[in-house]
């Protein structure tokens, strides 16, 4: 019998507390991967190439807060603009949902599709979509949801605006962080607000990667001291800025992250300890027949370590296969859309098991290695 | 029936397993304990807002008051209506607000954050008798004054009396600080509603607030403003309309249920991994209890009440963990509001209940399947047992 068998056979001895033990580590780490992938879904910040380079406006007062039609020009002439489009969130209902589960955004086609050149969408969708006014162009993640076809009809009632839309969709586009939301011709909004010249947002795409900083703090710069002072920021600094209004919801799932790593410890080394200490007298035979204190503990910590790992890989690799495989969009009503499992966090669940395994192999191993082979043999619990 | 000191004694005598199970189970308890309160203490806080005397008018279909708009028209139509109660100097009782979102920075660099910026009257102040000034004083119409909540205070910079913040074209002064008894009004920053409309340029406000003259009243103001189909209003008593707004509050409820069920799972689990050991130590003991006479489903019962016990005293463990941060005040996005919502950590007795509850169910599933396996066993094999 090999060390490696003899360790394995020993920890499956009681196949039934290994498993359970192993399982309550399991479920542990997949609630730990679920809650840290929510908080990602929450906090996600946009890497894409596209987002590097592009730029939101607001109203420095707040974002619900318009800015005047007027400031395109200023912006456009601004040195390395490549772009600029604007950009008015709805918020309208669909069908009769009580809350917005999708965005819409009113801006202008041709402008739009020069600033989120990562969008794609067939010349056919597009042309269609440019001529018509009352059109309006659905990400495909929105169109599977709710099985809808183009040529169909776009009916929402707005929430901020006391106006409805009903707009025919022409084309489909994909290949965005977020390929729900739903663009329309700002032009259409207007006209059924009585056009009162302002916009929500705009949003700028820069040159290059050199030049942006240098296009956000001219864009600040001219349009302060002005009526409608503005904030830009690049697209992630303005994603980051919904991430902190979040507020004390991060630190509470990150205490609740270190609750259940702390409950998981106590119980793993409870278990442990009792599949150890029944096997007291066996131990102390190991002894008596001539093995080393630092063999009996490599023997335990090797057992502790493999329960722990086990457990890790089935929850922390259970949740990564689950999240992988469902449709979360579907699931979640649409809140969630990647809920995708990073190695970095699979790294984290490998390591708290580890470090679990050792933590929880220590504190038998040592009174193994303590105890005298007299009273080891005298065990008899 | 086993005496309960029979089973006490049992929980006492493996103290180390007996502990961390304990503990563990505390932990569960704790952390529903804890999400849950967050939960309540958000509804606790829309519930609490309003005064069962007055009205509320919206614009049909918008989703909160900020995102409301009543235009100057449909005030006036309403403004003087003979259903509205009259003060003591012959004033009609309507407030007509204006709310704006105002983007400011969190104190200690901890990003920014939206807040509301009511824009009231005198009359609004009287018909929200919850809202009282607490430091300094209140705002003077024509100046750009603010008072601010007392507990956003606490998380924004620039909220000292006297201190002043810049929002839009001017800067406004804080002069004063208000309580608001733990409802909505805590997140809220006041400042006269002409003032405020004039700062951000704006003719319309955003809601009314009506007291109507008794009831008949208020069926007849009601009525008016359903019917009159050209305002597209929608009244709703004060109260209601707050305590409808539940949005933030469900998915955190969502949260905490599901955190419990998978909590829960590993706890029992682990109670059952416990009280597996616990019977199998105890085989010898358990075949005399039955040579004895007891009979199985008593010994079944006597076990149940020995993991109930032990889950229990977890679950209390766990309440008596989570209680101090009842009455902690903490805020987050509101979802209807889009702003920063703050609140307390509500425990309520039932909450607690029902987290000792919780942990005795988890008790009674860890115990069931081990205490039945321990009562079939056959006598004499348990008497051999060592």
């Amino acid at each position: 019998m090999t060390t490696a068998s003899f360790i394995l056979r020993n920890t499956l001895r009681n196949k039934r507390r290994a498993m359970l033990s192993a399982l309550s580590v399991a479920v542990s780490l997949f609630l730990f991967i679920t809650l840290q992938v929510t908080l990602r879904e929450l906090t996600i910040p946009p890497e894409d190439v596209g987002a590097s380079l592009r730029i939101a406006v607001r109203n420095k007062v707040s974002l619900a807060q318009p800015l005047p039609f007027r400031q395109l020009q200023k912006i456009e002439k601004i040195p390395g603009v490549e772009a600029v489009t604007p950009f008015t969130y709805f918020g309208g209902l669909y069908r009769n949902e009580t809350f917005t589960t999708f965005a819409q955004f009113a801006v202008d086609p041709i402008r739009f599709t020069n600033v989120f050149v990562e969008a794609k969408t067939s010349d056919e969708h597009l042309s269609a979509w440019i001529k018509d006014r009352g059109s309006c162009l659905v990400g495909v993640d929105t169109m599977k949801r709710y099985d809808l076809k183009v040529g169909e009809r776009m009916l929402l009632s707005g929430t901020f605006y006391p106006v409805d839309l009903d707009m025919e969709i022409v084309g489909t586009y994909e290949g965005t962080m977020d390929d729900r939301n739903v663009f329309f011709h700002h032009k259409y909004l207007d006209e059924l607000t009585d056009d009162p010249g302002t916009v929500g947002t705009w949003w700028v795409r820069a040159g290059s990667a050199e030049v942006a900083p240098k296009v956000v703090s001219t864009i600040n710069e001219t349009f302060s001291n002005t009526s409608a002072e503005v904030r830009a920021e690049s697209e992630r600094a303005f994603q980051m800025g919904f991430v902190s209004m979040w507020g004390n919801i991060q630190m509470l799932i990150d205490s609740i992250c270190s609750a259940i790593v702390f409950t998981l410890l106590l119980v793993t080394v409870s278990t442990m300890s009792m599949a150890i200490r029944e096997r007291f007298r066996e131990l102390a035979i190991l002894k008596a027949i001539g093995y080393r204190r630092h063999e009996l503990l490599a023997f335990i910590l090797a057992e502790s370590l493999f329960l722990s790992l086990l457990g890790a890989v089935i929850g922390a690799g259970g949740a990564a296969w689950l999240f992988s495989s469902i449709d979360i969009q579907k699931l979640s009503g649409g809140m969630f859309i990647f809920f995708e499992v990073t190695h970095k966090m699979l790294g984290t669940a490998f390591l708290i098991s580890m470090v679990l395994g050792v933590l929880a192999g220590v504190a038998p191993g040592w009174s193994v290695c303590r105890m005298s082979v007299v009273d080891g043999l005298k065990t008899l619990d | 029936m086993l005496p309960v000191k029979y089973n006490a004694g049992n929980v006492l005598l493996r103290w180390r397993s007996t502990l961390a199970t304990i503990l563990g189970i505390s932990m569960v308890v704790a952390v529903y304990v804890v999400v849950q309160a967050l939960a309540v203490g958000l509804q606790t806080s829309s519930a609490n807002t309003g005064d069962p005397r007055n009205l509320l008018v919206v614009r049909k279909g918008s989703q909160s008051e900020s995102s409301s708009v009543i235009n100057l028209e449909q005030f006036r139509s309403l403004r003087y209506s003979e259903s509205i109660m009259r003060d003591d100097q012959g004033q009609t009782m309507i407030s007509a607000d204006v709310l704006t979102l105002v983007n400011l920075p969190r104190k200690n660099g901890q990003g920014e954050a939206n807040t509301m910026l009511r824009g009231t009257s005198d009359q609004g102040k009287i018909l929200r008798p919850q809202v009282h000034l607490v430091e300094g004083r209140w705002f003077v119409p024509g100046k750009r004054e603010v008072v601010v909540s007392q507990r956003l205070a606490a998380r924004f910079e620039n909220f000292e009396l006297g201190q002043r913040f810049k929002t839009g074209p001017d800067w406004l002064t804080v002069v004063g600080w208000f309580d608001a008894g733990n409802s909505a009004f805590d997140s809220e920053i006041w400042a006269d509603a002409d003032e405020v409309r004039s700062l951000f340029d704006r003719d319309s406000y955003s809601s009314l607030l009506i007291r109507p003259v008794h009831d008949q009243g208020r069926a007849a103001l009601m009525k008016q403003v359903e019917e009159d189909k050209r305002l597209q209003l929608l009244v709703k008593s004060e109260v209601d309309y707050y305590k409808e707004q539940t949005m933030t509050a469900t998915p955190i409820k969502w949260m905490g249920n599901f955190l419990a069920t998978a909590m829960s799972i590993g706890a029992i689990l682990a109670a059952m991994n416990t009280m597996y050991a616990t019977v199998g130590a105890r085989t010898r003991e358990i075949g005399t209890l039955r040579v004895l006479g007891f009979r199985r489903r008593t010994i079944v019962l006597g076990l149940l009440i020995e993991g109930i016990l032990l889950c229990g005293i977890g679950g209390l463990l766990g309440c008596l963990l989570a209680l101090p941060i009842n009455g902690y005040a903490t805020g987050t996005i509101g979802f209807e509001s889009f702003s920063e919502t703050v609140f307390e950590f509500t425990i309520t007795p039932l909450l607690a209940l029902q987290g000792v509850v919780f942990s005795a169910l988890i008790g009674l599933f860890g115990t069931l399947i081990p205490a039945i396996k321990a009562s079939r066993t056959p006598v004499i094999d348990a008497l051999k047992s060592l």
